[in-house]
């Protein structure tokens, strides 16, 4: 009998053992990014998801080699963008050039470092910021040269825009331009420096158009109240109530604008603008677009998200890069948080001064400015799938979304919008109690009172004949009881 | 035993809930309540509250299920029940309250029965209400606490033999003691750790030292 014991227990020791040894590999293998990806539950608590986004790789400008030369370590760049055909722009703000690479970023395919000015040779002067146009123009925010530099594809120059001038305007106003972002129409958005009234448009003849999308300050009553009794001294000290900069800007297909904002409240980093300018953003569930929920404490690592850049990738998905933690979310165009990934560090595949995202193909890649790197971050299938649900659902395909939301669910038992993808396809199909059991885990309020209210009239039309009965003997019964006490009481009175 | 929870208490708790400006008084004067009763009520309410935060239905309910701890809740509405009998008794002593403890106890015991009902009614309801429905599930909770309020102001107008307006500064006081008994609680408990750290550290330094 004890023999039996021991034989029992080396079994299970030796399959332990197995388990450990091969179950050991994937466990580092996961643990080894730098790292913790994450999401928020409806009640706002942090709740650790498989990763979506790993790093692959880094670029920097050391390795890289233009003309049998290496192009040298880039210099504090501030920006990066990718044109229509995949190629990428790096803005070496430091190096007053502009380095184009390959989409895979292994070869470098041209350095702007001057251009034809009317017979002159013309240089940069802290180029802070690049973009370009379906027409394949360059677009170069030379901030320390107070222009916007426009060259066409072969390097000529296309338009310089400076000098803007405005009733808007105050006088002695210098213009720093620092991010640039262009629409199909060649319209030019620009983000300058200490301009807080909102992004200036430049229209094709290089004339300033106006203002666009301004933050507006939103003043409480109680500060209200504390500047009504301050005295004029203390005014003058206490800080001024200034809209916020934007800091980042990228323009979808059809022309909306997303702009990257730093929210102290930590309500809203990013804005989608209409061609009005007005913020046109679909806000979640729990009415946030401000990267981290939770941030309390006093360190430097604590703090509410701060914005720095956007980028809008693809079927209504755009990607926030915080530069407070080094963490990029990304938000569905109904403003779900879908991931969170990144971090500061010095490992790759963290940062630690982020300026820049662009998307590359299905690829994220993060520009670096503190270590004039590129770091580059390939899906996993966790992220990839939900990439292809979300666009699924935004193309309103809905049911053929249902396939890869379960597939979501085998890797995150708990993904609240799978969970809602697939109550909403329940929904649809009539199968209302499936539905509200979805619904109801991906706490989608308004979708399972939907199905709830269905569910409801459901049963009650089949069982229609037994509540009318019932309620008919209810009725019935009570008017007897009635009749019988009246009796009674009669009864007891006469007797 | 049977005392206290004989039937004609019992049916004195129903006939005070219907006609709270009688009933309370012959509470006061022909010792009609029973303050067990009183407290089973408070613990049932106590029981309501958490199975409402609990088990409502999503749909009218935001809260983590996670986050609701009963027996927590428990502790913390007896210890805030006893703290506003005592807080209302030692006003209304001062101020010619003809209520016993006993009295008080009985009428805000017994004004907390109508929550309980409406919290234990809208649970159930919560699970056939729809999202656009919610109204019915508020008014119906919303109907419950305001009985249980006004029962609560009669109650203690009618033991106390007082009128509106004094009812209502002697509630006012009331709150303004609990919040002083609060403080001073706060204010031992701070202290006293105080004295047990320092005879702590005597003990440590005779150790070290020996």
């Amino acid at each position: 009998m004890k023999l039996k014991i021991y034989a029992k227990r080396l079994v299970s020791a030796l399959l332990t053992a197995v388990v450990l040894a091969t179950g050991v590999g994937s466990v580092a293998e996961a643990s080894s990014l730098p790292y913790s990806s994450y999401n928020y539950t409806y009640w706002e608590d942090i709740v650790f998801t498989p990763a979506a986004y790993v790093p692959r790789s880094s670029v920097s400008g050391t390795r890289l080699e233009f003309g049998g030369e290496s192009i040298g370590a880039f210099v504090n760049p501030q920006d990066l963008c990718k044109s229509p055909s995949g190629d990428i722009f790096v803005a070496d703000t430091g190096n007053n050039r502009i380095v184009v690479l390959n989409s895979d970023m292994t070869q470098v395919i041209n350095i702007v470092t001057s251009f034809d000015n009317n017979g002159m040779e013309d240089t940069f002067n802290a180029p802070y910021g690049v973009a370009v146009s379906d027409s394949n123009q360059l677009y170069i925010a030379d901030s320390q040269n107070r222009r916007i530099v426009v060259l066409n594809k072969d390097g000529s120059l296309a338009r310089i825009i400076e000098n803007p001038t405005s009733e808007a305007l105050e006088d002695g106003f210098v213009f720093t331009p620092l991010k640039v972002a262009v629409d199909y129409a060649d319209r030019v958005y620009c983000i300058a420096q200490k301009m807080y009234e909102g992004i200036m448009v430049f229209e094709t003849n290089n004339e300033f158009a106006g203002f666009f999308g301004t933050i507006s300050v939103d003043i409480t009553l109680w500060e209200k109240f504390w500047r009504k009794i301050a005295t004029k001294e203390e005014r003058s000290k206490s800080q001024l109530f200034i809209p916020t900069e934007f800091t980042g800007i990228d323009i979808d297909p059809s022309g909306f604008v997303y702009a990257s904002n730093i929210d102290s409240n930590a309500i809203q980093g990013v804005r989608r603008l209409n061609p009005k300018g007005e913020d046109v953003i679909k806000k979640g569930a729990n009415e946030n677009l401000g990267g981290d929920l939770q941030y309390e404490g006093n360190t430097d690592y604590s703090g509410p998200s701060q914005f720095t850049d956007v980028v809008y990738r693809n079927n209504g998905i755009y990607s926030c890069l915080d530069r407070k933690r080094g963490r990029i979310f990304t938000y569905d165009h109904e403003g779900n948080l879908l991931y969170i990934f990144g971090g500061m560090g010095t490992q790759a595949g963290t940062f630690s001064m982020p300026v820049a995202i662009e998307d590359v193909g299905g690829y994220i890649v993060v520009l670096d400015a503190a270590r004039a790197e590129i770091s580059y971050f390939e899906p996993t299938e966790y992220g990839k799938l939900i990439n292809e649900a979300v666009s699924l659902r935004y193309d309103g395909d809905e049911a053929q979304a249902v396939e890869i939301w379960k597939q979501v669910l085998i890797l995150d038992e708990n993904n609240e919008l799978a969970n809602t993808g697939i109550g909403k396809a329940y929904l649809t199909a009539g199968d209302y109690e499936e539905a509200m059991k979805y619904l109801e885990l991906g706490r989608a309020r308004d979708y399972y009172s939907v199905a709830f209210k269905r569910f409801r009239n459901d049963v009650l039309t089949a069982n229609a004949n037994v509540f009318l009965t019932g309620a008919a003997i209810v009725i019935a019964a009570f008017v007897v009881y009635k009749q019988v006490k009246k009796r009674r009481k009669g009864e007891r009175r006469n007797g | 035993m049977g005392k206290y929870f004989s039937k004609e208490k019992w049916s004195y708790l129903l006939y005070t809930l219907s006609h709270p400006m009688d009933g309370f008084y012959w509470i006061r004067h022909q010792e009609r309540g029973s303050v067990p009763i009183a407290i089973l009520a408070v613990i049932l309410f106590s029981f309501s509250f958490s199975a409402n935060r609990l088990l409502a239905s999503f749909v009218v309910n935001d809260l983590d299920p996670r986050g609701v701890d009963s027996l927590y809740e428990l502790c913390g509405i007896l210890v805030f029940f006893l703290l506003m009998c005592v807080s209302n008794w030692s006003v209304t002593c001062l101020m010619n309250g003809e209520g016993r403890m006993k009295d008080i106890t009985i009428a805000v015991g017994y004004s907390t029965v109508p929550i309980t009902v409406s919290l234990l009614l809208g649970t159930i309801v919560s699970q056939v209400v729809a999202d656009d429905e919610q109204a019915f599930y508020t008014i119906l909770i919303g109907i419950g606490i305001a009985y249980g309020l006004i029962m609560m102001l009669i109650g203690i107008m009618q033991v106390h033999n007082y009128t509106l307006g004094k009812t209502l500064i002697t509630l006012f006081l009331t709150f303004v003691a609990m919040l002083i008994i609060i403080f001073i609680t706060l204010l031992l408990a701070n202290m006293l750790s105080q004295v047990v750290t320092f005879f702590k550290s005597i003990y440590t330094e005779i150790i070290f030292r020996g």
